[in-house]
């Protein structure tokens, strides 16, 4: 089953729309959604979460429409947002209280857990709190009903390599469980190297890709030479091109490009710029 | 829904405290000069109007982008703005009310009838002083809401000057109405449940 699946997602904004964006995020799987600031990444989070109308396209999570099923697919959710949205006057103790009646399966013990694993104060005020601590504090909100499926919204972005670290194990740990899921959206990309099964790539409104990590990883290779030595490459190999200052880069499919090319592996980004900046 | 109750009552809770020393101020004045309507009307216009306060550090914190990722229907996030302005007024009238019998005691103000028209009158306000803002403030924000406010404070008093001539003399108006002023907190309770309404389609308009 399919935590997640998206067909043809459609909203508009003046300036911008999201168009016929469709993917799936196979259950027990962490799906990579990336994409530039402005791509489309939270714009498609929100149509999702309901907090966007969609012009139309199928939403459905678990399997069941995302609007008419809105609340009882809300309870097995959790959802981190690049920053905590809740009053600043309030401390972490009286959000437990809030949720314990927000949430009927809310595990007050493992929240307190997460918090002093995380050295996250029980009772400052959230103003008081850095933006390490707020995400830490939202990321156990967002854990402590034990939900079935994880929505990050750039939840790793302006946080130093040691908390994303942190961050990235607990993650990591949720996933023990083979029935949960999570989206994972960011522009960083090497948090997704490490724990995403999947990658969708999206650019102006677009979905350009969505495939499995490995796939990617070992299936494309870079090519780095001047142009004569990229025409020399066999055209159905080349997914993209890049020009630059010393010469020309091809994304290429590894299987069919001659072994006397030397390839070079690609990362994330190095696809991601292929795609965004590159041409066929 | 009573997660977002006790939510909102935890973050105005030192809002509230701050207003107790206006309160106690206002005490000091209402005994000196002898006024108990005037102290009960202030503590239960101070207490009510947390309300768009609560609202206010929701708007600040966009707490709305995350409440609607929680298992609430968005019906019952427009109710409990509703039900805890309602909760908070009966708080105020609960404070209030001991005092100004206390007050009462002391001075000449022991009329009861004449105290429950006041009464009547000032409840009936606060309902319906609430049944225009909550609207306002959840479809334009607080910042939009206030000129909106301020707009709607200037039309009425604007149309009175143009057409004062034929308006009739408002003194006899008044005691026209006197034997409905015992009906009046009904017919606030009555808007504030049409503002609810109102608020809810708005909101489920609203997005975040």
């Amino acid at each position: 089953m399919n935590a997640i699946e998206i067909h043809d997602l459609h909203k508009v904004f003046e300036g911008f729309s999201l168009k016929d964006v469709s993917f799936s995020v196979p259950q027990g799987t962490v799906m990579g959604f990336v994409g530039e600031n402005g791509a489309g990444k939270s714009t498609t989070i929100k149509c999702m979460l309901n907090l966007l109308k969609k012009e139309y396209g199928e939403i459905l999570l678990f399997g069941q429409d995302h609007v008419e099923h809105e609340l009882s697919i809300k309870t097995d959710i959790g959802v981190v947002f690049d920053d905590l949205h809740v009053p600043e006057t309030l401390n972490a103790t009286q959000l437990d209280k809030i949720m314990k009646k927000v949430f009927k399966t809310w595990d007050t013990g493992y929240y307190f857990e997460r918090l002093a694993q995380f050295n996250v104060p029980k009772r400052k005020k959230i103003k008081e709190l850095s933006r390490g601590m707020r995400m830490k504090l939202s990321i156990a909100l967002a854990l402590a009903h034990h939900p079935k499926l994880l929505i990050l919204d750039e939840p790793t972005s302006g946080l130093d390599p040691i908390i994303r670290d942190d961050i990235l194990d607990l993650f990591l740990e949720f996933m023990q469980d083979e029935t949960h899921s999570i989206l994972f959206s960011s522009h960083i990309t090497s948090d997704l190297e490490k724990i995403a099964d999947y990658i969708t790539l999206i650019h102006n409104g677009e979905i350009l890709l969505s495939e499995s990590k490995d796939a990617l990883l070992y299936d494309y290779g870079i090519f780095k030479g001047n142009s004569e030595e990229v025409n020399e490459l066999p055209e159905h190999a080349i997914l993209r091109k890049r020009h630059g200052a010393f010469g020309v880069e091809a994304l290429v499919l590894k299987n069919e490009v001659n072994e006397a090319f030397r390839l070079e592996k690609p990362s994330i980004e190095d696809i991601m710029l292929f795609y965004v900046k590159g041409s066929v | 829904m009573v997660g977002l109750i006790v939510k909102d009552l935890m973050t105005i809770q030192r809002q509230m405290k701050a207003q107790a020393f206006v309160v106690l101020f206002l005490l000091a004045m209402a005994i000196f000069m002898q006024q108990s309507a005037m102290l009960l009307a202030v503590i239960v216009f101070i207490v009510t109007i947390q309300a768009i306060t609560a609202l206010a550090y929701d708007e600040q914190s966009s707490w709305d982008k995350y409440a609607n990722t929680l298992p609430i229907s968005k019906g019952d996030i427009i109710l409990s703005k509703y039900i805890l302005s309602v909760l908070l007024m009966i708080i105020g009238l609960i404070v209030a009310l001991p005092i100004i019998f206390f007050i009462n005691l002391f001075t000449n103000h022991g009329d009861t009838t004449e105290f429950f028209l006041t009464f009547n009158l000032i409840v009936a306000f606060a309902l319906s002083l609430l049944a225009i803002l909550l609207p306002i403030y959840i479809k334009f924000g607080s910042i939009k809401g206030r000129i909106v406010l301020i707009a709607l404070c200037f039309i009425p008093g604007f149309l009175f000057g143009m057409f004062n001539e034929y308006i009739p003399d408002m003194a006899v108006t008044f005691l026209n109405l006197k034997p409905f002023i015992y009906v009046a907190p009904f017919a606030g309770l009555l808007m504030l449940w049409l503002s609810s309404l109102i608020s809810t389609v708005i909101y489920k308009r609203k997005e975040f």
